[in-house]
This record gives C-alpha cells, structure tokens and sequence, in this order.
C-alpha cells in the first residue's frame, strides 16, 4: 500500500488550510481508495491490481489536487517543497555522474595543490633561499615584526617536504585503505567526498601561505635589488670611462692596436649595461619616464658614436675618430653626470 | 455521457442523493454509478472537492463515523439550507428540461 500513500502524498502535498481539515481529507480519500481496492478485488482482481484500477478510476493525481487546491486554497510552501521534490528526483537520476564528478573534481584540486607545493619546495624555494643568503633579497626587511614568519614557514616547508614527504605519502596510502576496507556505510560516497574536500581546503591553506611568503618576501626584499642595479650602473660608467680615456691617450700616440682594443672594452661595457634592463632607471634622478627616456636616447646615441669610431678605428681615420670620439663625450656626458649624483 | 454537462448537474444529483439518506463519497459514487447503470462515468476524484465546496456554502455537513469493521467513514448530512438549494436546482432543472425538450421536439419534427 506505499503506493496509495505516495499516490495520496501526492494528492494532498499542495493543499491549504489547517493541519486537522489536510488530514481529514487524506483520511477521506484514503477510505475511499480502499473501499475501491476492496470492490475490485471482491469482483476478482488481485490487490496490485485492484489498487491499480482503483488509483485510475479516482484520476491523474495533480488533476485531483489541482481541484481540491481550487476549494481549499494552496500553500505555498507546499509549492516550494513540490518544486523541490521535482528537482531532487531528476537529479537524483544522474546520481552517479554528479558524485564522480565531484570526485574527479576535488581529486584534480589536491593534485594540482601537490603539484604546486612540490614545484615550489623543490624549485623555487632553494632559488628563493640563495637570493636572500646572497643579499638580493634584503633580509633585514624581513626580520622585521609581522613579516619574519615568510621565511620561517618555507624553512620548516621545505624540511617536512624534503625530510618527510615519504611517510606522508604512505600515511595517506594507509589512511585511503583503511577507509575503504573498513566503512561500510550507506554514506560512504559523502564521507569520501567530504575527507577529500577537508585535505583540498587544507592544502590550499599550504598553498596560499607559500605563494604569500614567496610573493610578499620577494617584493619586500626588492629595494635591495634597485641598490645592487645601481652599484653595478655606477661600475659599468666608471669602466667605460677608464677604457674611453685609455682610448684618448692611445689616439693621441697613433696606437692604432691599443685605439681598437680600449674601443672594444669601452663598447663591451656599455653593451653589458644596455643589457641589464633595471641599469639605467637606477641612475634616473627621479623615476619619473621622461628621465629614463632621456638617458635611454643619450645611451643609444653614445653607443653609435662609440660604433663610428671603432670603424674609423678599422679605416685608420684620426680626424672622423676624434669627430666621433668628441660626439660621444657629448652623448655620454648626462650619464656620467647621472652616475656621480649621490643614489637617492 | 458529457463529463461537462455532468459536472453542471453533480451538485444536483449530490443533493439529491443526500436528501434520501447521509452517504459517505464512495456510497454516492456507487450509488450514481447503479441507478444510472453506468451512463455517469467521471473522476471519482472529483466528488471530493464538489462535496467540500458544498460543505464550505452549508450545504450539507460532513461527520466522521467509526463501524465495527474499525473504518472510518465520513457521512455527509443535508441542511435545511441544502434541501432549499435542491428544491430550487430541481425547479430549475425541470424549466431547463422543459425548454431544451420544446426546442428538440420542433427541431426533430422538421429533421
């Protein structure tokens, strides 16, 4: 008889008004329906079919309601809990494909976490490390209150993964096995599902604190790097400077040899400087473009004034190589200037 | 026969059923269905909200009543307001008959 009450849930699932009158009529429509089921069974039909006729003879189920809501007025909640009952029962088909969905998911989330965490410990952290113990990375910045956890949590990350990381994996193994042999129970798929969403949200809290420690660390330990570009801008202007002037004496002498070989240092150096891309904003005044893009045009223009004279070099030509040696000290001048300017 | 020509009479035929005796709903089904020999076939579903609907207007009146078999039956009793109602719907339904029956009796004579 489940399925007189289902039909009768259904009948009666939307009707209105107070408690006793809805179960006074499911009661009526109840007695109603066995006393079909009893006639026809009287006249030979057996009970699933005598219920079966009785069902069809009382109507499609949402008809009947449907009248009945039209005397006794719907609630609406009642409605909702419809609509929602609808919705679980088509869904409800496509269980399987929801649930290995869901799995397929969140294994994909903790795969991709391990993949990160792993990378970093194995790649970047080591990286990250020789950049502060180089100096870099200024590691008094990061000493500071607030911020010395940074450092601290890659260490002790990068000594469980290195040091632990097979006794993990193998307590994960273990953990997995025991589960699967040991639960039985109807809500098994959701205790999966749910210990797989715990370890995903528990690596992504990893994950989140190793990229913030990388990141912030870096970005707060950059100032040290401006200091190292301009300390290294500073060196390839005073060595371009010495081999220029090296240049000066031997054209002064007719050292040809010498001319070409000072020539070459003095253009080795300021190609090594135009290379390095943080070099020339770190003999900017301000770091304001135009400043940077002043220097960059005399920069350009005293590498090709330097090229003019190591081919006038090559021709043996003193008049277009003091021409050109004359254009260059020119050119090269702000820079100069730039790289005795005390580092802001 | 018309399911929608019987849903206009099914109160008429409810009240008339009830001012014999109180009926529960399957007894007035039964009983529609025997002396009609089955020319009345509808929804049994829908005589509930017919008889609710009469019972909300005071009607008739519905009271549960237990037999010895142990079910319950809910038997509907006719008011005073409800015989009125009949008296009137018999009167109408009877210059209805009239009527149609003047209309079809010239129309078949010409047929």
């Amino acid at each position: 008889m489940d399925k007189l009450e289902h039909y009768l849930d259904q009948v009666c699932r939307g009707i209105g008004g107070p408690r006793a009158m809805r179960r006074h009529v499911r009661q009526e429509l109840r007695e109603h329906l066995l006393d079909a089921v009893a006639q026809h069974q009287a006249a030979g039909l057996p009970e699933a079919a005598a219920l079966d006729k009785a069902l069809e003879e009382f109507g499609q189920p949402q008809e009947v309601r449907s009248e009945l809501e039209a005397t006794h007025g719907q609630r609406m909640m009642a409605v909702v809990i419809d609509k929602a009952l609808e919705w679980k029962e088509n869904t409800m088909k496509a269980k399987w494909l929801w649930t290995t969905w869901a799995h397929l998911a969140l294994s994909l989330v903790i795969a991709l976490e391990l993949f990160f965490i792993t990378f970093a410990v194995t790649f970047i952290v080591p990286r990250f490390n020789k950049l502060l113990h180089d100096g870099i990375l200024d590691r008094a910045l990061l000493q500071e209150p607030g911020w010395s956890w940074m450092p601290d949590f890659l260490a002790a990350l990068s000594h469980v993964a290195g040091g632990y990381t097979t006794w993990l994996m193998l307590l994960g193994i273990a953990m997995v096995g025991l589960f699967e042999w040991r639960v039985k129970s109807e809500n098994k798929p959701f205790m999966r599902l749910s210990a797989l969403g715990s370890v995903a949200v528990g690596l992504m809290v990893v994950v989140l604190f190793t990229g913030a420690a990388l990141l912030v660390s870096f970005c707060m330990g950059a100032p040290a790097t401006g200091r190292l570009a301009r300390s290294f801008a500073v060196d390839q202007v005073a060595k371009i400077d010495a081999s220029v002037s090296a240049f000066e004496q031997a054209l002064a002498k007719q050292d040809w040899d010498a001319c070409g070989d000072h020539a070459d240092r003095a253009a080795q150096s300021l190609d090594q400087f135009l290379k390095v891309a943080p070099a020339l904003p770190a003999l900017a005044s301000d770091k304001d473009a135009q400043t940077v893009d002043a220097l960059q045009a005399f920069v350009t223009a005293a590498n090709k004034d330097l090229a003019e004279a190591r081919q006038a070099i090559r021709d043996r030509d003193a008049v277009r190589v003091a021409a050109a040696l004359q254009k260059f000290q020119h050119s090269f001048g702000p820079l100069r200037e730039a790289a005795k300017r005390q580092a802001p | 026969m018309d399911t929608e020509l019987l849903k206009g009479t099914l109160s008429l035929l409810i009240l008339s059923l009830l001012s014999r005796k109180p009926m529960y709903g399957y007894e007035i089904v039964v009983a529609v269905h025997r002396e009609t020999d089955g020319a009345f076939s509808w929804r049994e579903g829908s005589l509930y909200p017919s008889l609710h609907k009469m019972e909300q207007g005071g009607l008739i009146i519905g009271e549960w009543e237990e037999k010895e078999t142990g079910r319950k039956r809910r038997y509907y009793h006719i008011t005073k307001k409800g015989r009125a109602t009949l008296k009137e719907k018999l009167q109408s339904w009877s210059e209805l008959c009239s009527a149609v029956n003047c209309i079809l009796e010239k129309s078949n004579g010409q047929a």
